[in-house]
C-alpha cells in the first residue's frame, strides 16, 4: 500500500530546456496529472504543458461590466430617487458627472476581480502542499525546474514512474510524500 | 523584444543587468538584502525618518486637538498646504504605476529593476497623499461620511461634486496600487520563506506567500492576472489625476476653469514622480550596492521620461498663457499677470527655473550620463512640482473675481510641520519596506536575464 | 532628382507592381472628384470652403500623424515602427504636396472666418481683442512657419534614411534620433496652434487650451488607422509579405486603441469642464452641437471613434489578424472625418443639413490626389529601411 501515501514521483532538472524536453516526453508516455514547477513563468513550458487558455479575462471583464453598471446607477439612484437635490442648476441625472466614479467603479471591481480570480483558479492560498515535503524543493524558488507525475495518474507506480524519470537526465529524483 | 533594447544607440550598448549573473546568483544577492542581519547604517537613518514621522504625528495632534486655525488656512485661500501637499504627493505616486504599468505593457524590459520599489513608493506617497485632504476635513473622524452608505441621516454623497469622485479616485487607486503591488510579490514573497533560516521569518513570509509554489498552472494564471491588472492601472491612473485636476478645473475660478489640466496634470504627475524614483535610487543602489541592477541605462532612460513630460508641462505652461490672453477674459488675464508680478511672482519664477529651464538640462547627454547631475536635477523637479501646485491653488484663490475679497496666504509652523513629517511617514515607510521586502523582483529579473545563464548551475 | 542605380539589397525591397494599378486609379478618382469639386464650388462656393477645409484637415491628419509617429519611433525604437518607416517617409513627403492644397483655404478665408471679415471686426469689441493674433496676414505667416517646420523635419529626417540605405554610416540612427526629439516638440507646437487657426478659430469667440492636444490625438488616431489598413494591402504580396508579421499588427491594433482611448479621453475631459464650468463663452459651443440631428452625429462619432473599436481591439486574437482588423481600422478613419465636420460646421452655419454632397466629393478629391502622391513617394525608395541597425531584430519577429 506504499503507493497510496505517494503524492508523486518528483524530477529535478538543472535547466529549463532540459524540463521542457521531460515534459513533452511525459506527455508523449501518456501521463495526464503533471505539474511543472519553476523559479519563473516560462511560456515554451506551458505551451508543453497544454495550459492555453484561461478564464480569468473573461471574469474580469464581467466584473468590469458589474461595477460599471453598478457604479452609475448607485450614483442615479441616490442623486435622482432617493435624494433628488437641486445643485447649481444641473439636472438630477447629471450623466456627465457621474462619468468618473463610473470609470472608477469599473476598475475597482474588475480589478478585484483579477487577483481573487487569480487566486481562486490557482486554489490559493494553501498553506501547505504536498511538494513542500521534498527539501531540496525549496530552490523551485531559486534556480531549479521540478517536474511532478502524480500518483493519481492512472499510468502511475512509484517504481516504474521513478526510473523512467531517472531516463529523463534529471540530477535528482525523489518520492513526494503526501 | 526588440522593443526593449532598441532605445538605446547601437554604439553604445550597454546591458539591463551587469554580465555574469545567473538565477540563483540575483536570487542569492537580492534575497540577501532582506535577509542578511540589518546593517549598521540603517538605525541613524531610520531613526532619522522616523523623528520626522514622530514630529508628522505630534503636528496632526494639535491639528486634532485645536482645529484647522492652527494652519494658515483663511478666506479667501481656503485650501492651503493641505491640497497642495495631497496633489504633490499624489503625484509622486504616479511614477510608480507608470513604471509597473505602462512599461510592463510597453514590454519595455528595463522597468524590471525598478519596478517594485517605484510601486512601493507609489503606496506610501498615495498614504501620505490620502491623509491630507481627510486633516483638511476639519473632522477627519468623520471622513466615512464621504462614502455611499446607507444611513440614519438618509443623506447621500454630492455625486456631482469632483471632491465625491476624488474620494473614489484615491481609494480606488490605493487599492489597485496595493494589489498590484501584493500580487507582484508573491512569487518573492515564496523565495524568501524558501531561504530564510529564523522560524519567525520563515512563517511570515509563509503566510504571505500564501502557498505559491511556483506551478506552471499557476504561473499560467498569474501571468494573466498580472497583465490585466498592468491594463487596468493604466487608465486608471490616468483617470486618478484627471480627477485630481477636475477638483481645480469644474470650477469657474480664473488659473483653475483650464481644459487643459488634465493631460497636463497627469504628464506633471508622471514628471514629479520619476523625479522621486531617480531621488532614491540612486542612493539606494549605492548603499546596496545594486549597480548591476539599476544600472546606467535606467538612470538614461528615466531622464529621458523626465524630459519628455517636463516639456509637456512647459507646453502646459504656454497654452496657459496663450489662451489667457485669447479668451479675452479680464479675469484670466489678470491672473497671469498676477501670478508673473503679483506678490508671489518669487515662487513663479522659481518654479520656472525649476521645471523649464534646469529639466532642459537633461537634453545634454553628459548630465544623463552624470549621476550627481541627474540627482540634482531631479531636486529641483521635486522643488518645482511643488511650487507649481502652490501656485495653482494660492495665487489663484487669493486674487480673484471681487477685489474686496483679496488675502494672502503663507504656511504657519504647523502647515510646514505637517508637510515634513509626512516625508518622514515616506521615508519610515519606505525604509521598512527595503528592510522587509525584496526592493526588486527578482522573479522578474530571472526573466530577464539572457537565455544562456538562466539555467546554469550557480 | 536623377534615377539612381538600387543596390541588390533595396531591389530585394522593392514595391510591387500593383502598386502603379492603385496610384493610377486614385489619380482617376481624384481628378474626377475634384472637376465634380470644382462645378460645385461654382454653383456653392460657401459648402464648397467648408467642405474643403474638413477635407483638407482629415487628409492632412493621416501624413501628420505618420510624420509624428516616425519620430516617436526614432527615439523609442520598436519593430513595429520599423518596418513601417518608409510609409511613414513616403506620407512625410506629401507633405510639400498638401501645402499647395491649403492654397484654396487662403482664397476661401473670409468665406470661412469671420474674423478675417473687416464688418464684422469692426462691431465686436472681442475680435478686436484678438486682431493681434486673428489677422489675415499673421494667418499667413503662420501657415507658412507651420508647414517651413514640418517639411524642414519631414524631408531631413527622410533624406537621413536614404543616406542611410546607401552608405551605412553609423552615425546616422544618432543623429535621426535627436533630431525626431527636437522634431517632436516642434510638431506639437506647430500642430496645436495650426488647429487654433485652421479649425478653433473657426467660431473666434470659443475657446479651449485642450484643442491642441485633441487635434494631435485625432492625427494620431488616423494616422494609425491608416497604417493598418495600408499595411494590410502591403503585406498581401512580396516583398512585404516577408516582413509584417501578426506582432506587427498586434501592435499598430494595441496603438489605435491607445488613441482611441486617448482621444475619448480628451473628448470627454473638455466636455466635462465646460459642461460643469456652464460659462456663456464656452458652453455655446456645445449647445449649438446638440441641436437637431448634430447631436446624434456627436453620438455617430463617438461610436465609430471610441466604442466600436475600443471593444473590438481588446480581443489579442482580432489584432493579430490583419483583415479583421482593417476592417476595425476603416470605422475609426470615417469617425474621424465626422468628428472633424462634427467640430466645424456647426460653427459656420448652425442649421445647416448634415451632410452636402460636396462634402463627399471634395473629401474624394483631396483623398485621391493625395493617395497617388503617396504610392508615387513609397515606390521611390525600397520598402523597408536596409541598414538600420534594429532591421534584423525586427525582421526576426516575422
Amino acid at each position: 500500500m506504499a503507493q497510496e501515501k505517494l503524492y508523486g514521483v518528483m524530477a529535478e532538472f538543472d535547466r529549463a530546456e532540459q524540463l521542457i524536453e521531460a515534459v513533452k516526453q511525459v506527455r508523449s508516455h501518456g501521463f495526464k496529472k503533471l505539474d511543472a514547477y519553476t523559479p519563473y513563468p516560462i511560456e515554451e513550458l506551458q505551451h508543453a504543458l497544454g495550459h492555453e487558455k484561461s478564464l480569468l479575462p473573461r471574469l474580469v471583464l464581467l466584473g468590469g461590466i458589474v461595477g460599471g453598471v453598478g457604479g452609475f446607477l448607485l450614483q442615479y439612484w441616490s442623486s435622482a430617487i432617493a435624494y433628488p437635490l437641486n445643485i447649481g442648476g444641473r439636472p438630477l441625472n447629471s450623466w456627465p458627472a457621474f462619468i468618473p466614479v463610473t470609470f472608477e467603479c469599473t476598475i475597482l471591481v474588475a480589478a478585484v476581480t483579477a487577483v481573487l480570480g487569480m487566486l481562486a483558479l490557482n486554489g490559493l492560498p494553501m498553506p501547505h502542499h504536498p511538494v513542500f515535503n521534498v527539501r531540496r524543493f525549496a530552490l523551485a524558488s531559486r534556480n531549479r525546474y521540478f517536474l511532478c507525475i502524480e500518483a493519481r495518474d492512472p499510468k502511475f507506480d512509484a517504481a516504474k514512474t521513478a526510473a523512467f524519470l531517472w531516463s529523463l537526465n534529471p540530477t535528482h529524483v525523489a518520492e513526494v510524500e503526501v | 523584444m526588440a522593443d526593449g533594447s532598441a532605445s538605446v544607440t547601437p554604439a553604445a550598448p550597454t546591458p539591463l543587468i551587469a554580465p555574469g549573473h545567473t538565477t540563483a546568483s540575483v536570487t542569492d544577492k537580492i534575497a540577501s538584502v532582506v535577509l542578511q542581519r540589518t546593517p549598521r547604517w540603517f538605525y541613524p537613518a531610520f531613526g532619522a525618518a522616523f523623528l520626522l514621522l514622530m514630529l508628522f504625528l505630534y503636528a496632526v495632534t494639535v491639528l486634532l486637538v485645536r482645529g484647522t486655525g492652527v494652519w494658515g488656512l483663511n478666506v479667501p485661500v481656503a485650501w492651503g498646504f493641505a491640497i497642495i501637499n495631497f496633489v504633490w504627493w499624489i503625484g509622486i505616486g504616479h511614477a510608480g504605476t507608470l513604471i509597473s504599468a505602462i512599461l510592463l505593457l510597453l514590454r519595455q524590459e528595463w522597468r524590471t529593476s525598478i519596478n517594485r520599489f517605484a510601486e512601493a513608493m507609489t503606496l506610501f506617497a498615495v498614504a501620505c497623499a490620502g491623509l491630507f485632504p481627510i486633516l483638511h476635513l476639519g473632522r477627519p473622524w468623520l471622513m466615512y461620511w464621504l462614502f455611499p452608505y446607507p444611513n440614519t441621516m438618509s443623506l447621500w454623497p454630492q455625486f456631482r461634486s469632483p471632491l465625491v469622485w476624488d474620494v473614489f479616485a484615491v481609494s480606488t487607486y490605493a487599492l489597485v496600487s496595493l494589489m498590484f503591488w501584493y500580487v507582484g510579490l508573491i512569487p518573492d514573497l515564496a523565495t524568501l520563506r524558501d531561504r530564510s533560516r529564523h522560524w519567525f521569518a520563515r512563517t511570515f513570509y509563509g503566510v504571505m506567500a500564501m502557498g505559491w509554489r511556483g506551478s506552471s498552472a499557476h504561473w499560467h494564471n498569474y501571468e494573466k492576472a498580472y497583465i490585466l491588472l498592468a491594463g487596468l492601472a493604466t487608465p486608471l491612473v490616468i483617470s486618478v489625476h484627471s480627477v485630481v485636476s477636475f477638483d481645480f478645473a469644474v470650477g469657474v475660478i480664473p488659473g483653475w476653469h483650464a481644459t487643459i489640466f488634465p493631460p497636463y496634470f497627469v504628464a506633471g504627475a508622471i514628471f514629479a514622480g520619476f523625479a522621486m524614483v531617480v531621488t532614491l535610487a540612486i542612493p539606494l543602489r549605492a548603499v546596496f550596492g545594486l549597480h548591476d541592477f539599476i544600472t546606467a541605462r535606467h538612470l538614461r532612460n528615466m531622464a529621458k521620461i523626465m524630459l519628455a513630460t517636463g516639456l509637456i508641462v512647459a507646453y502646459g505652461y504656454v497654452m496657459e498663457l496663450f489662451f489667457a490672453w485669447y479668451s479675452g477674459n479680464p479675469f484670466e488675464q489678470f491672473m497671469v499677470i498676477n501670478r508673473i508680478t503679483g506678490p508671489y511672482r518669487t515662487a513663479w519664477f522659481a518654479l520656472i527655473l525649476c521645471n523649464v529651464l534646469v529639466t532642459q538640462l537633461l537634453w545634454f547627454p553628459k548630465v544623463r550620463r552624470s549621476v550627481i547631475g541627474m540627482w540634482i536635477v531631479a531636486m529641483f523637479i521635486n522643488v518645482g512640482m511643488w511650487l507649481e501646485r502652490f501656485i495653482i491653488v494660492v495665487t489663484s484663490l487669493h486674487r480673484d473675481f471681487l477685489p474686496s475679497s483679496w488675502g494672502m496666504y503663507s504656511g504657519t509652523f504647523w502647515d510646514w510641520a505637517v508637510l515634513i513629517g509626512s516625508i518622514g511617514l515616506f521615508l519610515s515607510l519606505m525604509f521598512l519596506f527595503i528592510r522587509f521586502l525584496p526592493m526588486i523582483s527578482i522573479f522578474e529579473i530571472r526573466t530577464i536575464l539572457p537565455k544562456r545563464s538562466r539555467g546554469e548551475v550557480s | 532628382m536623377t534615377e539612381r542605380r538600387w543596390s541588390a539589397e533595396e531591389e530585394r525591397y522593392r514595391a510591387p507592381a500593383w502598386l502603379d494599378r492603385v496610384q493610377r486609379r486614385a489619380l482617376l478618382l481624384g481628378v474626377f472628384a475634384a472637376l465634380l469639386s470644382v462645378v460645385g464650388a461654382l454653383l456653392s462656393p460657401e459648402h464648397f470652403f467648408r467642405a474643403y477645409l474638413v477635407g483638407f484637415l482629415f487628409w492632412i491628419g493621416i501624413p501628420l500623424g505618420l510624420f509624428g509617429i516616425s519620430m516617436l519611433q526614432h527615439m523609442t525604437g520598436g519593430g513595429w515602427g520599423l518596418v513601417a518607416r518608409r510609409v511613414f517617409e513616403a506620407a512625410s513627403r506629401t507633405l510639400p504636396f498638401l501645402a499647395l492644397l491649403f492654397l484654396p483655404l487662403l482664397w476661401g478665408r473670409r468665406s470661412l472666418y469671420v474674423w478675417a471679415r473687416p464688418e464684422v471686426v469692426a462691431e465686436s469689441e472681442l475680435l478686436q481683442h484678438k486682431q493681434p493674433y486673428l489677422n489675415e496676414p499673421f494667418f499667413l505667416g503662420r501657415a507658412l512657419l507651420y508647414f517651413g517646420v514640418w517639411l524642414l523635419f519631414a524631408l531631413l529626417l527622410s533624406r537621413w534614411s536614404l543616406q542611410q540605405d546607401r552608405s551605412n554610416d553609423p552615425h546616422l540612427h544618432r543623429r535621426m534620433q535627436i533630431l525626431s526629439s527636437l522634431g517632436l516638440v516642434a510638431y506639437m507646437l506647430t500642430a496645436s496652434f495650426a488647429s487654433f487657426d485652421w479649425l478653433m478659430s473657426l467660431d473666434p469667440a470659443w475657446f479651449s487650451s485642450l484643442f491642441g492636444i485633441h487635434f494631435v490625438v485625432g492625427h494620431g488616431a488616423a494616422a494609425f488607422a491608416f497604417l493598418i489598413v495600408w499595411m494590410r494591402r502591403l503585406s498581401g504580396t512580396e516583398p512585404m509579405a516577408d516582413v509584417v508579421a501578426p506582432r506587427h499588427f498586434d501592435d499598430y491594433g494595441k496603438f489605435l486603441l491607445a488613441f482611441v482611448l486617448l482621444w475619448a479621453y480628451v473628448s470627454f475631459s473638455q466636455f466635462l469642464i465646460i459642461w460643469s464650468g456652464n460659462l456663456p463663452e464656452e458652453i455655446t459651443w456645445y449647445v449649438h452641437r446638440q441641436e437637431g440631428g448634430w447631436w446624434w452625429l456627436g453620438i455617430v462619432v463617438f461610436a465609430l471613434h471610441f466604442v466600436l473599436p475600443f471593444f473590438l481591439l481588446l480581443s489579442p486574437a482580432l489584432r493579430r489578424e490583419p483583415a479583421r482588423l482593417a476592417l476595425v481600422a476603416l470605422p475609426v478613419l470615417v469617425g474621424r472625418w465626422l468628428d472633424l465636420h462634427w467640430q466645424a460646421v456647426p460653427s459656420l452655419e448652425l442649421h445647416a443639413p448634415l451632410l452636402h454632397w460636396l462634402d463627399i466629393a471634395v473629401l474624394v478629391a483631396i483623398g485621391g490626389l493625395w493617395l497617388a502622391a503617396f504610392l508615387w513617394q513609397l515606390k521611390r525608395r525600397a520598402l523597408v529601411p536596409i541598414h538600420d541597425p534594429h532591421l534584423q531584430e525586427a525582421l526576426a519577429d516575422a
